[in-house]
């Protein structure tokens, strides 16, 4: 990186912006697909300035004109945080006549046991503002009570008076004749100009009102916020002359043009974590692993996602605010309900800041409390008194005792020794490195809890896959992770510290469509399913907008035993809707429940269809990206470093570079944003991806 | 890499390590959870989730457990206790138990059926995979065999003493066809106990897992080890609590169309790191479907105590030790042959409801006021397109108020952390139109803290002859306020047919049949307040009327909170008005 990477290039170059709550990670990337990487602080008051001073600065950097950028890439969590802080738009809800309390009861389950003073979040549109109208559909979109057109006037009225910005219409059975709420749209969007209008028919024509209600709800509630945010965002980039178009990641994985998330912006509220499983996915694919476990770990929060067979799984039973751990899996209600397509991605508030704690009655806790940003670990020397994972990785000799960081964070051994001893060694009766110790294989087993998540709890075995570990903890952890769980090899790409900036750059372009079809599988009619995916295929198209040659359609289908409430997806060939066609989808829905939850039903068990889902991509080619780590012809140094049974052995520093032959461990590899373990009975070595590949050692060399 | 954290087995295990497998066992029960959720057929457990997952060590008691259903989570020690005993010698590798009776297999209702898988590794029994869930219906008088007018548990349905389901790897298919042949809808039933198998046979693997990466003799000594953290726990939580006896009555609004009140004492002795439990003078055993085993008392006695404990307490049976549950033979709260238990879940509710109300002169700051009383299960049944269909689901209320917060809306008892079946659902897959769900003002006891709004849910039956079945509460004995907070509304069942308009009794003992086109009306009760309601704060009293959870009317008559004509608070009449009221009081 030292030449800039515009010296030898023509053609278009793509940049790509990830927003963390610390830093705004940027990558620059050259039509031959070389990178350029740099982080610059996030900017809390108003994101953009910190997206267009990173954009400055590297193609400043690499000599690069604003007009060469043809493509600018984004993932930002200004979504989610309106709605963690609570700071999204006055918002109105209109419901059926007797369901205002939809959106306030949910679905009545509190995510704690044993907790008679649990408060559950306040729902994001207030009572006051929920109004009703005499209107009513039946299950098969039969009307049973027609729309009161009359009475959307007095509540347009309060709406105006009440200084709303959005407002989201949810009716009932909506899915099955969207006619009401249409024309309740109509009819609001004519009497409040200027006001955000959205209609659970465009967010989620699907069936289940609690869950319809909410996600609807946070499309309205996050918009005006996501608007200003793009609006401001634009004009400055305009500013700096950058014209490319803007795209931005969808938690689903692929990437939407701006008019759409101005429209839907409930699709973009996870986008952060989606790029970077996509960046997982590409570099595993790359370096000849289908199969990957993408792990994230950061500060606060460790997260796990699969891809497998090149493909990442998704879910709709996020909750924003309630994270995607095992458990809220099981007992939802602990945030805001939102039921689209989101990557699978689990999370458990383990991270490098997270705080150890023991009690009188001799109960040790790692986490979910964290030291955070401010004050940190007791290793940073900012304030932190108390011992964090981060401080016990020092203790062990893992992390560089001096400073990391590029030599911009300076680290306090003593203090961070210091604090494990009286907090944790002490009172145990331990050595500071074995406490320290014990205290990591804490933190891997509440890691691991998130990775069985997305796999024994989705019917699939971990050592099936590679561990792919980025984000500032991932190489702490990977091995020990990866060992608990019987996992045999670890991956820790380049640019491990800007990897969701890295991966925005190989999503693609993607809109999705569903509809509601309830219909048993064996007797639903093949002209209306046609004619019902055709409607939806156009409307991908249309709204992709490019030549139908250019893009990918799949279709899926959604499938149950009938009389089971959860549904499995699974694709559907193209085709006439044939017995063939009905027995090979029976087929693949029994394959996918066999692994899923261990047991199918025989052929004469009905199933059933409950939506139909189109997914259009836009083709397109990408270059390989090429990052070379920078040689530094570092003095050849080692540290002791503390293995458990193996104790304190001499371990040799390396840099990246240095694995072009492999080399067994111990070895500690840092780099200016991550430091990777390689314990005894691994060995790492370097593949042209420049990948550090960490396999289980099978004979230990002479 | 192996494991350094660990020590010698035989020794304590180190609290590091023990951590590291507690999440495991929490892991696995999990895993076993959510796979039956997703497998099953059935609205109860599907969408209300009325079930719990449990993993267990050699001698059947808990030592993980899925986020499932307190209630039942506390009686698998004394099933497991009683299986253990009748099989001693003769439990398998590959063997799958069944059973549901509360006497014959310590069980607690016919409903609530127990799938449980014994775990070996090599060769030795090391532990148990337990499930139980409320199955839509076992048979009896009543569709749901929840019949509060069963008057003897022949009459509620399939029996079964704990039996092989699975016998070395081979399914018994008399039992299946037993099953099948006493139950109103046998795809559903069926379909249910596949899942449970699916899930027990999940926990097995997890344990095995277990056991494989830290070894037998660690993990064994770890689970003992756990026992014995989570009952120091307890202990260091209990003695923190003033020695004393905290006394508590409440009452069951009584059967039928002429109730009479059932009465349910408690006396909780606290002494140094103890409690006793004593329910001498609880009302005897009823001729009807609400008697508690005493199994299912102890487990919701211990449910509401661990509720004031810490949250990171290990859940295993070791939390258990320093509580000690007496309750006289022959009683509602420990029922003996023939007494029947189909709608037992009602007492189970009291007996928490008693013990947070005697517990709050303790820990005024740890208990809210009297909430709603727990699930209600509406259940509805007939024929559609020539097919029996049954459909239950477990509606939920609100909470009373704390010292800090109003009362919650539309939240579970705390016995039973269950969910509501979806609008759109239920209308898709039955012959009903919900026509209402939502809260009703003024409903909620008045306090400094406001007690949770009652729950309205209205069903329209769209079929010949359905039968209707509920067990509610509260009417007669609303739920009380603390500290000077008053009772929430009482709750109310309501027919309409035409112009005909039926008050039903809480617990009907003589089936219900409703005719096509009836209105079924169903509300909960509302939550007790906390404290004083002249000392609520007037702007609180003024969001309550802005969000129509409070009426004009109701703010001055029980707040004396005055508004004016523009829909703020008239300062000057609200201050005249509380003073008024103090002078008087």
């Amino acid at each position: 990186m030292s030449t800039p990477i515009a010296s030898s290039a023509t053609g278009a170059f793509r940049l790509a912006v990830d927003i963390g709550g610390t830093f705004t990670d940027v990558v620059l990337m050259a039509p031959d697909g070389r990178l350029a990487t740099t982080k610059v602080p996030s900017t809390p008051d108003d994101y953009a300035r910190g997206v267009i001073e990173g954009c400055r600065q590297i193609l400043l950097r690499e000599n690069v004109a604003p007009s060469e950028v043809a493509e600018m890439l984004h993932a930002s969590t200004v979504a989610t945080n309106a709605i963690l802080e609570g700071k999204g738009a006055r918002t109105a809800l209109v419901t059926t006549e007797g369901f205002r309390d939809v959106l306030e009861l949910r679905r009545i389950r509190v995510p704690r046991l044993y907790e008679p003073l649990y408060r559950k979040p306040p729902p994001l549109v207030p009572r006051r503002h929920r109004f009703e109208v005499a209107e009513r559909m039946g299950p098969r979109g039969e009307v049973l009570r027609p729309l009161d057109e009359t009475a959307l006037q007095p509540i347009a009225r309060q709406i105006d008076a009440a200084g709303i910005e959005a407002v989201a219409v949810c009716f009932l059975h909506s899915y099955a004749n969207p006619d009401h709420e249409r024309r309740a749209g109509e009819v609001l969007r004519a009497l409040l100009p200027g006001r955000f209008v959205t209609l659970s028919v465009d967010v989620l024509p699907e069936i289940r009102e609690y869950e319809r209600t909410s996600t609807t709800v946070i499309n309205a509630y996050v918009a005006p916020p996501v608007s200003r945010y793009l609006t401001s965002l634009r004009a400055g980039l305009d500013r700096e002359g950058i014209t490319a178009p803007l795209f931005m990641m969808q938690s689903s994985g692929g990437i939407l043009d701006l008019e759409t998330v101005l429209q839907r912006p409930a699709l973009v509220v996870e986008s952060g974590p989606a790029a970077g499983v996509i960046g997982a996915g590409y570099v595993g694919r790359r370096a000849g692993f289908e199969n990957v476990i993408a792990l994230d770990v950061g500060g606060t929060t460790a997260k796990a996602s699969v891809v497998e067979r090149g493909r990442y799984l998704t879910t709709d039973e996020y909750e924003v605010g309630g994270g995607i751990s095992l458990s809220s899996r099981l007992v939802k209600g602990g945030g805001y309900a939102l039921r689209l397509p989101v990557i699978d991605v689990s999370e458990v508030g383990t991270g490098g800041g997270s705080l150890v704690r023991l009690n009188a009655a001799g109960n040790i806790s790692v986490g979910p409390q964290s030291a955070g940003a401010m004050p940190g670990p007791v290793a940073y020397g900012r304030g932190g008194v108390e011992p964090t994972v981060t401080d016990a990785n020092v203790a062990m000799g893992y992390l560089n005792p001096v400073a990391i960081a590029d030599g911009t964070v300076a680290i306090d051994l003593a203090g961070a020794r210091a604090s494990v001893i009286s907090e944790v060694a002490a009172p145990l009766g331990r050595t500071v490195e074995e406490a320290s110790y014990g205290v990591l294989a804490i933190a891997n087993a509440l890691m691991a809890r998130s990775v069985r998540s997305v796999t024994t709890s989705r019917g699939r075995d971990p050592r099936d896959f590679a561990l792919l570990a980025f984000g500032g903890g991932g190489g702490l952890h990977a091995v020990g992770l990866a060992a608990s769980l019987g996992m045999r090899r670890v991956i820790i790409p380049p640019a491990a510290g800007v990897f969701s900036a890295f991966g925005l750059l190989y999503s693609e372009i993607e809109f999705a469509q569903s509809q509601g079809f309830l219909a048993p599988l064996d007797a639903a009619e093949p002209a209306a399913l046609e004619n019902a995916f055709a409607v939806l295929e156009a409307g991908v198209l249309h709204h992709l907008g490019r030549p139908a040659d250019t893009i990918r359609l799949r279709r899926r289908v959604d499938l149950r035993y009938a009389g089971q409430a959860f549904e499995l997806a699974v694709d559907m060939p193209k085709g006439a809707f044939d017995a063939a066609m009905r027995d090979a989808l029976a087929a693949a829905f029994d394959e996918e429940h066999a692994r899923t939850y261990g047991h199918s039903l025989p052929r004469a068990n009905p199933r059933e269809i409950v939506t139909l889902r189109v997914i259009g991509t836009v083709i397109a080619e990408r270059p390989a990206s090429h990052l070379a780590p920078r040689p530094e012809q570092r003095e050849a140094a080692t540290r002791p470093a503390y293995f458990g049974e193996d104790g304190w052995l001499d371990t040799r520093i390396v840099e990246r570079h240095d694995l072009a032959t492999p080399l067994a461990g111990p070895l500690i590899v840092e780099e200016p944003d991550a430091t990777t373990i390689v314990p005894p009975g691994w060995t790492a070595s370097l593949d042209d991806g420049f990948n550090i590949l960490i396999d289980q050692t099978v004979e230990v060399p002479a | 890499m192996s494991d350094p954290t660990a020590r010698q087995s035989g020794e304590t295990t180190d609290p590091l390590l023990l951590e590291v497998i507690r999440n495991g066992l929490d892991t696995v029960a999990d895993e076993m959870a959510l796979i039956l959720m997703r497998t099953a057929y059935s609205a109860i457990i599907r969408d209300s989730m009325d079930y719990s997952t449990a993993v267990c060590d050699a001698e059947g008691e808990i030592v993980g457990q899925g986020l499932t259903t307190p209630m039942h989570l506390g009686s698998f020690h004394d099933a497991m206790r009683h299986l253990i005993r009748e099989y001693d010698g003769d439990i398998g590798d590959g063997d799958i138990f069944i059973g549901n009776d509360p006497y014959l297999a310590s069980g607690q209702h016919l409903p609530d059926i127990y799938i449980i898988k014994p775990f070996f590794h090599r060769g030795r029994l090391e532990g148990w995979a337990t499930t139980i869930a409320h199955h839509v219906d076992v048979g009896g008088l009543v569709p749901g065999s929840n019949s509060i007018g069963a008057t003897e548990i022949y009459q509620e349905g399939l029996r079964l003493p704990f039996l092989k389901l699975r016998e070395d790897g081979v399914d018994d298919p008399k039992i299946w066809r037993i099953v099948e042949a006493n139950v109103r809808v046998p795809h559903l039933v069926l379909g249910d106990l596949r899942a449970q198998v699916a899930a027990a046979e999940a926990g097995v693997r997890g344990l095995d897992e277990l056991y494989t990466r830290f070894g037998a003799d660690r993990t064994r000594q770890a689970l003992a080890d756990l026992h014995d953290l989570a009952e120091r726990m307890a202990r260091h939580h209990i003695a923190a609590i003033p020695d004393g006896v905290y006394r508590f009555t409440d009452h069951i609004d009584g059967l039928g169309d002429h109730p009479e009140p059932i009465v349910l004492n408690v006396a909780l002795t606290v002494s140094g790191d103890t409690i006793i439990a004593d329910w001498e003078g609880t009302a005897a055993q009823v001729k009807g479907g609400i008697n508690a085993p005493l199994s299912f008392t102890k487990s919701n006695v211990y449910a509401a105590l661990r509720s004031v404990m810490p949250q990171e307490m290990p859940n295993c049976h070791g939390y258990t030790r320093p509580i000690t549950v007496r309750a006289p033979e022959g009683t509602l709260v420990n029922c003996t042959l023939p007494a029947p238990c189909g709608a037992r879940g009602i007492t189970g509710y009291r007996i928490i409801d008693c013990i947070f109300g005697a517990l709050a002169p303790a820990l005024p700051d740890r208990v809210t006021a009297d909430g709603a009383g727990g699930s209600t299960l509406p259940t509805f049944a007939g024929r559609l397109d020539g097919k029996p269909f049954v459909f239950s689901e477990c509606i939920m209320g609100t909470w009373g108020a704390s010292q800090d917060e109003d009362g919650q809306d539309g939240v579970p008892h705390m016995g039973s952390n269950q969910s509501n079946a979806p609008v759109e659902m239920i209308e898709a897959g039955y012959p009903l139109r919900i026509e209402y769900y939502g809260l009703v003002p003024d409903t909620g006891g008045v306090g400094r803290r406001r007690g949770g709004l009652a729950l309205r849910r209205d069903y329209r039956v769209l079929t010949d002859d359905c039968f209707l079945g509920v067990r509610s509460d509260k009417r007669a004995f609303p739920p009380h306020g603390l500290f000077g907070g008053g009772e929430g509304t009482p709750s109310m069942n309501v027919v309409e047919d035409g112009n005909q308009r039926t008050v039903l009794p809480v617990l009907p003992t003589v089936p219900l049949t409703l005719r096509r086109g009836a209105l079924f009306s169903h509300v909960m009760a509302g939550g007790g307040g906390f404290g004083n309601p002249l000392e609520r704060e007037p702007e609180r009293v003024l969001d309550d009327v802005l969000d129509g959870r409070l009426s004009r009317e109701a703010a001055l008559r029980d707040y004396a909170v005055a508004l004016d004509c523009e829909g703020g608070i008239d300062r000057e009449a609200t201050r005249a008005a509380r003073a008024a009221r103090e002078s008087v009081s």
